[in-house]
């Protein structure tokens, strides 16, 4: 997947919103033909509760969606020995399974926990932003099930997209901003 | 060629021991294991392996570096006598070359059965190679290892010191600048704190450099095990008992800073691997093992004889070869056991992950020592390894 040279993607989520139905897991793993076949850790999306907040009777609970954070300053594409972890034109960081020797340093590497090994591809996988439909005009297959829609995807680029008027708008973090990886995942505060 | 032949095949004849009989038959049955636990492995693939998404590298991988530091350390010592022209040093020249080019072959075999496509990697080391990548450097330059330690043990067995003594600088040189990027495989992963930073590069040369001393002393100790030592063999072997000890202080010293500048600060990452060494699940194996057999016992012990006591040297060498394989170990675990995310169905008591090897792991381990074995016996068999005079 090439890319279009001109976009900067990104994802922006909202926690608040994220009410744990795991549906974005299922999305993914649907429209990626993912077969975890009762392996556990085979998933490129996940949902960490963050434990209940307040005091009682005003109690909250919180849950932090994720998955790759498609680092612009990026580990794990430069442990990979074998090139088989690239970025195409846009930044995105993608995978040429047939390169990947399984050595998992990209695993070792990745502060963000985002890879794993996957049977099916014979390589390491993880999330691409599904690059195979947004240069379709389509969005990743997380955002688009979101019922309380906590994920918004667009071009950073484009100060016209809904991703870049929320980040002007609104305060948010990264995760991890000491490892120095530029995420292109924003949590809204 | 026809003479170097015959004397080989003379040499398999002479060298049928029972004792030589017994190695072999040992060597055998690690084999035998290994195979097995090979075909446990073709048939599960990692599933049959302890190895998980928070802790991806295992022993295999941490036996895969005990071999190639055994390796690389046998390249160092061997190199103080043909290569930095320390005469008194070159008695062990062959017998250590050899064993260098049987543990690395033994850990390239390890490491085979850890990546999931070796083959691959033959391929697209070339064709797409990432020279950003310290596991390329490493591997590549492993690689020009093993081909520079097999010409310097061809010069020597054709009596070529000079060209011998080029091929072991390039071996020394290859081996150092392949070495020291094993550690930076691991010392440039940021995100793992307990690894991240110079030491390890620098921290993976000394630590050869005692692994070397320890196998030469072993190697000698067993060929002499029957008949008495030259009295030259016997003085290097001395020496090298002290150079072993003098390494073991430095590495002690390491340890201790290491140990210290890992705790001091409690820094997330770093303090939660170093106390999973020392009060956490590996306890044993780090105070045991890796502190205890593999350096402060031979340490002491060759400290207190003053390094005149050869069978003092050699079981201190045992000691703290056994003690190393575990500090190995304790190196690759430990760095991965704070996970990189909170997932409470896979975080334990502590924040930790856990990793356990399997059966198939330590099958596979076994095999691996046991073909290491069978590939310097049978070169003991086929070549003479004792030291000829220079002409």
């Amino acid at each position: 997947m090439a890319g279009a040279k001109n976009k900067h993607w990104a994802m922006v989520i909202d926690s608040a919103k994220c009410i744990d139905c795991k549906a974005c897991d299922v999305a993914c793993k649907r429209e990626n033909g993912i077969e975890a076949n009762g392996r556990r850790e085979v998933y490129r999306n996940w949902i960490t509760s963050k434990g209940v907040e307040g005091t009682y009777p005003n109690l909250k609970q919180r849950f932090e969606p994720s998955q790759c954070h498609h680092c612009a300053n990026t580990p794990c594409y430069k442990v990979c020995p074998t090139s088989a972890t690239y970025k195409n034109d846009d930044g995105l960081i993608m995978m040429d399974y047939k390169r990947c020797i399984v050595c998992s340093t990209c695993i070792a590497a990745c502060p963000y926990d985002a890879r794993y090994v996957s049977k099916q591809k014979k390589a390491i996988d993880k999330c691409t932003f599904c690059a195979h439909r947004i240069y379709t005009g389509k969005l990743p297959a997380c955002v688009d099930t979101c019922p309380t829609k906590v994920r918004v995807f667009g071009d950073l680029n484009d100060p016209e997209s809904e991703v870049s008027k929320i980040l002007a708008s609104r305060h948010y973090f990264v995760i991890k901003p000491e490892a120095g990886t530029k995420p292109n995942l924003y949590y809204l505060t | 060629m026809s003479t170097l032949i015959g004397s080989a095949i003379q040499n398999v004849k002479s060298s049928f021991s029972p004792r030589g009989v017994v190695w072999t038959l040992w060597a055998g049955i690690l084999v035998v294991i290994g195979l097995a636990a090979l075909v446990n492995y073709f048939i599960h693939g990692h599933d049959a392996y302890g190895t998980s998404r928070q802790v991806p590298w295992g022993i295999l991988i941490s036996t895969y570096v005990f071999f190639v530091v055994s390796s690389t350390g046998l390249c160092l010592v061997s190199s103080l006598g043909h290569v930095f022209g320390f005469k008194q040093f070159e008695v062990i020249g062959k017998r250590a070359i050899v064993m260098a080019i049987a543990t690395i072959l033994a850990g390239f075999a390890v490491i085979a059965t850890e990546i999931g496509y070796p083959f691959r990697m033959l391929i697209y080391n070339f064709v797409s190679p990432n020279f950003a990548a310290a596991i390329w450097w490493m591997g590549t330059l492993y690689g020009l290892y093993l081909l520079f330690i097999l010409l310097e043990f061809g010069f020597m067995m054709k009596v070529h010191h000079k060209y011998a003594g080029y091929a072991g600088l390039a071996a020394f040189v290859a081996g150092i600048a392949a070495h020291s990027n094993l550690g930076a495989v691991f010392g440039l992963l940021d995100a793992r704190k307990w690894w991240s930073g110079p030491f390890l590069p620098i921290y993976f040369i000394l630590s050869a450099a005692v692994t070397g001393c320890a196998i030469v002393l072993l190697l000698f100790a067993v060929r002499y095990m029957k008949e008495k030592m030259p009295d030259n063999v016997r003085d290097t072997m001395l020496t090298i008992s002290k150079l072993f000890c003098f390494l073991l202080g430095v590495l002690i010293f390491f340890g201790i800073w290491k140990l210290f500048s890992s705790l001091y600060a409690g820094a997330p990452g770093k303090y939660e691997a170093m106390m999973a060494l020392v009060n956490g699940p590996l306890w044993v194996s780090y105070w045991g093992f890796e502190v205890f057999l593999g350096m402060v016992l031979p340490f002491v012990l060759i400290l207190v004889t003053k390094g005149k006591n050869l069978g003092v040297a050699v079981f201190a060498a045992a000691s703290s070869m056994v003690g190393i394989f575990f500090m190995r170990y304790n190196l690759v675990v430990a760095g991965q056991l704070k996970p990189m995310r909170y997932d409470p169905e896979v975080v334990g008591a502590g924040g930790l992950v856990s990793y356990a090897p399997t059966i198939t792991e330590i099958g596979i381990v076994l095999g691996g020592i046991g073909l290491c074995l069978l590939m310097y016996i049978a070169a003991n068999m086929i070549f003479n390894l004792d030291a000829e005079e220079h002409h």
